[in-house]
């Protein structure tokens, strides 16, 4: 109990400090901030989570049940690194006049491990030999 | 086969899970932030307190470090609010004082984690526009308040994931992804975004680095850079024949053109470009060490402290402060050429700092000023 007292009152402590700090320090424009804040939170919480379900119902819906944890899982892996790879893809960061900064073709290079991740699973399913259907249905979201 | 009702709640979701997903998170988002403290500290050191210079290369291990950590916690943090999404509906949404205190830590957490980690991935895919900041000192503030919030969080969770992590849970149904599946796949992505990335700082890996926002031999003089001459507006002055470079020391001041800089002893120093966005890179430079300017204007270069000032108008980065560990360093130089060759305009033509140890934004280019103080 007093290790969780010392955390809450130190967490405290220190988001105490932090909005302080942020207020006081002329480098930072809380409302920018504020803002960011409330559009990271939205988009993540009802943007994302809504395709994030709808995805999930649609892979219990449409794929075959020996096929729907591997689904799932290659899904779970490409979304994370489509999400890294996105504005690397848009290219709105490439500065002009400076070839070194984002030299890549970044849409080319996000297809091709996109192509590898869905390769790999359907591999990793035709090569597991022994599976047993089992009777009833259960969701995946 | 069973119809089961709508809502769409997922029969994977367990403590256990969060809990699992809960510590991964926070182990990531502890070096996220102790890493970006000596990113911080670099280059605002607290007064009295200097940073040694060596190892060289501990700022590229620190936030290389930082930079591929925050990549990888993308599928980590997003598998953990899945995880307890549910528990956003959760009804009454407030029982108590104490139950809307914990709500609102919960909430800040969640914006201040997402502020990070969406902030990190624009700020290192260069794409400014979407954030209406600074982003240096907003992600610096917003760290600590994650920090914060996540020991808050600790604190009122540590009995429920003591029990979770106490009792192994059943697997749900067998036709479909199993827990330790879905902590697979988390893993996996981590992994996977880990090696098309990190190869922007961890040199064996760069072939791989299929999505990193820089490759370690992609530039002038194959060397990436940051701030070109024509972009800082020193293409004019960086190239006019009549270039200087004026040291000012405490006895007395010099004023130096190529011929003059290149007429020193010349020394090569093996030291890497660190981005704070996290990539780098290692050259060989070579020029005059700056202690060697420091004795020339008259000072003890392990006494002083100097000011170099680059030929930028203005910017954020145009001068930055040498302390006395690096400015005694023999690694530290006034680099006039990079892999042997004059360095390239964008390389920080005629002569530019490298010290080891330190941000590549203090690493300052086109060097117009030297000030030398001495502690007495």
């Amino acid at each position: 109990m007093r290790i969780r007292a010392a955390l809450v009152v130190t967490g405290v402590a220190l988001i105490g400090f932090a909005t302080a700090g942020a207020l006081t320090d002329p480098d930072v424009d809380p409302v920018g901030v504020l803002l960011f804040m409330a559009g990271a939170l939205i988009g993540h919480d009802v943007l994302w989570m809504a395709a994030v379900l709808v995805t999930g119902a649609l892979i219990t819906r449409l794929v075959p049940i020996r096929w729907r944890a591997v689904t799932t899982a290659a899904t779970i892996v490409a979304a994370a690194v489509t999400v890294v790879a996105f504005p690397l893809v848009l290219g709105y960061g490439r500065p002009p006049g400076n070839p070194s900064a984002l030299p890549l073709p970044y849409g080319r290079n996000l297809l091709l491990i996109l192509s590898l991740i869905v390769i790999t699973a359907v591999l990793s399913r035709l090569l597991r030999r022994r599976y047993s259907p089992p009777p009833g249905e259960s969701r995946i979201m | 086969m069973v119809r089961h009702p709508e809502p769409p709640v997922s029969a994977l979701r367990s403590h256990r899970l969060t809990s699992l997903l809960g510590i991964a998170l926070g182990v990531a988002l502890g070096i996220c932030f102790l890493t970006g403290l000596v990113s911080h500290f670099l280059q605002h050191p607290p007064a009295g307190i200097t940073w040694p210079s060596r190892p060289a290369g501990f700022y590229r291990f620190t936030q290389g470090l930082h930079v591929i950590t925050g990549l990888a916690s993308v599928p980590l943090l997003g598998a953990k609010l899945w995880s307890v999404y549910p528990r956003l509906f959760q009804w009454p949404p407030i029982r108590s004082v104490a139950h809307a205190a914990e709500r609102v830590s919960v909430a800040v957490l969640v914006a201040a984690a997402l502020f990070q980690v969406v902030g990190g991935i624009l700020n290192v895919s260069r794409w400014y526009a979407p954030m209406p900041f600074f982003f240096t000192a907003a992600h610096y503030w917003v760290g600590w308040l994650a920090v914060g919030a996540l020991l808050v969080h600790i604190g009122v969770q540590l009995p429920i994931v003591r029990a979770a992590l106490a009792r192994p849970e059943p697997e749900p149904g067998p036709d479909g992804l199993t827990r330790r599946g879905l902590l697979g796949a988390v893993a996996t992505a981590a992994g996977l975004i880990t090696v098309v990335t990190a190869g922007q700082t961890v040199r064996p890996l760069s072939g791989l680095a299929l999505l990193a926002p820089r490759r370690p031999d992609i530039g002038p003089q194959g060397l990436p850079v940051n701030n070109t001459a024509e972009n800082a507006g020193v293409r004019t002055t960086a190239l006019d024949p009549s270039y200087r470079l004026t040291i000012t020391g405490p006895q007395r001041q010099v004023n130096l053109d190529l011929t003059a800089l290149n007429a020193l002893d010349q020394h090569t120093a093996d030291l890497p470009i660190a981005c704070v966005e996290g990539w780098s890179a290692s050259a060989s430079w070579s020029g005059v060490r700056l202690r060697d300017l420091v004795t020339l204007v008259g000072a003890d270069p392990d006494r002083s402290t100097v000011v170099v000032e680059s030929l930028e108008a203005a910017g954020r980065y145009r001068t930055s402060t040498v302390a006395t560990p690096h400015v005694r360093d023999p690694l530290t130089l006034v680099a006039l050429r990079l892999n042997g060759e004059t360095l390239h305009p964008d390389h920080g033509y005629p002569a530019r700092l490298i010290a080891p140890n330190r941000p590549g934004v203090q690493q300052t280019k086109w060097l117009g000023s030297i000030t030398v103080r001495e502690e007495s």
